[in-house]
């Protein structure tokens, strides 16, 4: 006889050393919380949304008041408005996704589902990311070309004296590349973290279940 | 409401609870990981149940969001197992000195299936249920050809284990 079917036998007749729960064992756990990376995931996509919707409002005055100045306040607030209609959107999506991860799908599905959930957070920081970063440069290049517009209004707004043009302005790009690589990095190093621990087995298993489709 | 329907829930679980140790016992490595696991599978059908029509079976349904919960949701703590290539246990049995009684060749059949992947698990899992083709495929999400051929290679590798 097939082993397999021994072992099928055999495991159909494992009853008897099964452990028993009695009815309030289980009835005393409905009371519990649910530890499943779906919380998890939800947390920490919700704290994502806030966190990139949040950041966007809170510029300090002081820098509005600078690039409104030299010419920019039209281009800020266009840049704005295109924002939280992205914004808007990805949240719709969001919470889309969310309500259709249901643990009575297959396993596939249900992966699935969990995946473009993760993946429509993911997009929304990709593109902030790229947008923060297009901004920055963009905004870079325009200072750069008006390095005397730029120079006179932060002598006159912040009060910046004892120091040259030339050298102010190299201080000046340097410390904003700086915040952009430092800014990128967290964000990248935040994501391996996130990914590292609550979907390496998520996608190991999802791989798995493709294979058998090949 | 709320109380009856808790009521016929606890019940039907109780009576059915052998499937969701089966799955524990498959999925992880000691009683603390089996506990939690059957704890975090009993608030994932409790979640669902409201929706569970009756349509299919309690334990047919059973199956699904015990297993989605064991290889989707559940987060395995450090003790929970760690899934072994074929390779590796085939090395460790032949390892072993062979000893041709059947006790001997289930222990190292239940062990050789215990280190399948999840994936793979799940498959052997309703196969040894026995589970149809048909179920078994809906229930993963492949079709009932892939998951026959699956099925055939993995009981192929088996059997090379087990008559190396």
């Amino acid at each position: 006889m097939d082993e397999l079917e021994i072992l099928k036998k055999q495991w159909q007749n494992q009853e008897q050393v099964l452990p028993h729960l009695s009815y309030n064992d289980i009835y005393k756990m409905l009371l519990k919380k649910s530890s499943s990376i779906v919380k998890w995931i939800f947390f920490i996509s919700i704290a994502e949304l806030l966190f990139w919707t949040l950041l966007s409002f809170f510029v300090p005055e002081s820098s509005t008041k600078f690039s409104d100045d030299i010419g920019l306040h039209n281009i800020l607030v266009a840049v704005n408005i295109l924002n939280y209609v992205v914004f808007g959107c990805f949240i719709f999506l969001f919470y889309r996704n969310y309500r259709k991860i249901s643990i009575t799908d297959s396993i596939k599905h249900l992966m699935q589902n969990i995946l473009s959930t993760r993946k429509t957070v993911k997009y929304f920081v990709i593109y902030n990311v790229t947008m923060s970063a297009l901004l920055i440069i963009g905004i870079n290049i325009y200072y750069y070309l008006n390095q005397d517009i730029v120079f006179h209004f932060m002598t006159e707004d912040y009060g910046i004296t004892h120091i040259t043009q030339e050298r102010f302005m190299k201080m000046f790009f340097a410390i904003q590349i700086l915040f952009g690589i430092v800014m990128l990095g967290f964000v990248l190093l935040f994501y391996r973290i996130v990914y590292g621990i609550l979907l390496r087995r998520l996608h190991k298993n999802y791989k798995e279940l493709k294979k058998i489709e090949i | 409401m709320n109380k009856e329907l808790e009521h016929s829930f606890v019940t039907q679980l109780e009576e059915n609870q052998n499937i969701v140790h089966k799955i524990c016992r498959l999925y992880t490595n000691d009683s603390d990981a089996h506990n939690d696991l059957f704890q975090e599978i009993t608030i994932q059908l409790w979640r669902a149940f409201p929706k569970f029509r009756g349509e299919a079976k309690f334990s047919t349904w059973m199956y699904r969001v015990a297993l989605n919960t064991a290889i989707t949701l559940y987060r395995k703590s450090k003790r929970s197992i760690q899934t072994q290539d074929f390779e590796a246990i085939s090395f460790k049995i032949s390892a072993d000195p062979y000893d041709d009684t059947t006790e001997q060749q289930l222990k190292l059949m239940y062990s050789a299936v215990k280190n399948l992947n999840d994936i793979d698990k799940a498959l052997v899992f309703l196969y040894l249920e026995d589970k149809n083709y048909k179920e078994i495929s809906e229930t993963l999400g492949i079709t009932e050809v892939n998951a026959r051929v699956k099925m055939n290679r993995i009981k192929e590798k088996l059997r090379t284990i087990l008559n190396p």
